[in-house]
């Protein structure tokens, strides 16, 4: 299978809405996913009657012992249309990693089949009491034998050992990624629903944070929130008779399978040999070329996916992008720059999983991102999760 | 307050023949019984014939390797760790057969020199229960 996207620039994004991005949420998350499911289809110029299709991907992120429950600490597509009265015509959840992309695609095949006509995709974020990736295991059984009983758990050694053969590798420096963070702390300080909301990140603090996996440090991660977004997606047709300018979706795609490993043992070059194939797939299935891209946000859950993700991308050759950051090529208020966290991504955010990526499209691509409004933005790029099991959406202002 | 012990394997039907081995401080792998290729840890099935009914033995092999990358871990999420740290764990790719890589504690500790490279042969934890974990052990500490 090769070629364009059939349906590219047939379905487009009418209207979005995003809660307050807190620690804890004074609502329990199924209240807050209802209010933000209500004010997206409104903000659309729909009423909830109208809504036939609801999304999302309910992954809830931890590795700890958390319990995951609908309504409570996830919210899947049919609690949400069921607690809104609705009973859609299409319900799906997204199963695969890249949640974002993955629900995204969902919707769009879904408008673009016709199985549903108005289709709300959400997420929605907890953090639970306690520490977000304790477990308390005593034993190790099934895969988990494998590596645990070593001491190897969590997605911090899990980053930490591929951040560490890159930084290895290249001599990238700590003060490389400092200007990383601090790029994404720097936007996120200018969104009044961050929860990083006028608190922007000197470099020298994160130079001075005390390593947790080395080289990762606090501030590599970003901070676990509970937060909800939703976004309405419908025809590119009926969207243009809607209150707001359209976004359409040219394009996406999601990573390829990836070798054997040890369990969450993702050596960088698997990384990249996969997320070569999953942004080949992304320009051939989007009709995009990579220059004309003029807002890529990378993801950013993990600072060292910045750099995968922008060679990946191919914004620098590999082995490159610490060089680039450092040079000042990622301030997205620098002429000339490639913006790559305008939109101050998950450590801008928090944890809010390739949403502040694809609201950032949103935003500029129809114009509604206010003060923040960037004078070109045409065709845009959200990221989300590793370039090589994750995936990504290329979202235009006009169909081409 | 007593400090909690570390996890233990659960060994199963799949892995019951490595970890017999590790108790006895040899590094036995998967071996497919049908293309004979040695995969970690062993899938449903062999990921290099994809056969499925590879019939898995485990057969020791040369653990000598290469160090890939490493972290220092100076945190745990899990029980029993919190006695060990700082500890480091090492990504090894094996000499004998490049496309395994294993990770395991260096047992030299946080001090030790490390770098991208540097030679190590397979060591052992004895955690306990009669249970050994394979580890790594720097070839020659400069």
């Amino acid at each position: 299978m090769t070629g364009r996207f059939e349906a590219s620039n047939q379905v487009a994004v009418a209207g979005y809405a995003q809660s307050p991005v807190t620690r804890h949420s004074d609502q329990t998350l199924g209240a807050l996913a209802m209010e933000t499911a209500r004010s997206a289809i409104e903000d659309a110029g729909l009423v909830v009657g109208d809504v036939d299709g609801f999304v999302t991907s309910s992954l809830f992120p931890t590795a700890g012992a958390h319990s995951a429950e609908d309504g409570v600490s996830v919210v899947s597509a049919n609690w949400l249309a069921g607690h809104l009265g609705v009973n859609p015509r299409y319900a799906a959840g997204f199963q695969g990693f890249g949640q974002i992309p993955g629900a995204v695609s969902l919707a769009v095949n879904a408008v673009a089949s016709g199985a549903a006509k108005y289709v709300l995709v959400h997420r929605a974020l907890h953090n639970p009491r306690g520490r977000y990736h304790e477990n308390p295991i005593e034993e190790a059984p099934g895969s988990q034998q494998w590596t645990v009983p070593q001491g190897y758990f969590g997605p911090l050694a899990m980053i930490a050992l591929a951040y560490n053969e890159y930084v290895q590798r290249y001599g990238a420096s700590r003060e490389a990624m400092a200007a990383v963070v601090s790029e994404a702390r720097k936007n996120g300080a200018r969104i009044p629903w961050s929860y990083w909301h006028a608190k922007p990140l000197p470099a020298s603090e994160y130079l001075d944070a005390p390593m947790i996996n080395d080289p990762i440090c606090r501030y590599d991660c970003d901070i676990p929130v509970d937060g909800v977004a939703a976004f309405l997606f419908t025809s590119a047709e009926r969207a243009r008779d809607l209150p707001h300018q359209p976004v359409y979706v040219a394009g996406y795609a999601t990573g390829a399978p990836m070798r054997h490993r040890l369990p969450l043992h993702w050596p960088l070059d698997d990384i990249m040999e996969v997320a070569s194939e999953t942004t080949r797939r992304l320009w051939e299935r989007s009709g995009v070329q990579p220059r004309e891209v003029d807002l890529p946000q990378v993801y950013d859950g993990f600072s060292p996916f910045v750099y995968f993700w922008m060679e990946a991308l191919g914004l620098c050759p590999a082995g490159e992008a610490h060089r680039m950051v450092l040079d000042g090529g990622i301030d997205s208020d620098r002429a000339g720059a490639v913006p790559v966290l305008s939109g101050g991504g998950a450590l801008g955010n928090g944890r809010m999983h390739g949403v502040p990526q694809m609201l950032e499209c949103y935003l500029q691509l129809a114009g509604r991102a206010g003060e923040r409004q960037r004078a070109k933005a045409s065709i845009g790029l959200a990221c989300h999760s590793s370039p090589h099991f994750g995936g990504a959406v290329v979202y235009a202002s006009e169909p081409f | 307050m007593t400090s909690l012990p570390r996890p233990v394997p659960v060994p199963d039907d799949a892995s019951a023949g490595f970890w017999a081995a590790a108790a006895e401080h040899v590094l036995a792998l998967a071996k497919c019984s049908r293309c004979e290729a040695i995969s970690h840890p062993p899938d449903v099935v062999c990921p290099h014939c994809r056969s499925t009914r590879p019939g898995f033995v485990f057969t020791p092999v040369d653990g000598r390797g290469t160090i890939r990358s490493w972290t220092i871990m100076r945190q745990s999420f899990l029980p029993g760790f919190d006695g060990e740290v700082p500890f480091v764990l090492v990504d090894v790719e094996l000499s004998a057969h490049p496309d395994i890589r294993l990770i395991g504690r260096l047992v030299d500790g946080a001090e030790a020199p490390i770098r991208l490279g540097a030679e190590v042969r397979p060591a052992f934890e004895d955690i306990g229960q009669g249970y050994s974990v394979p580890a790594f052990a720097l070839e020659q500490p400069r």
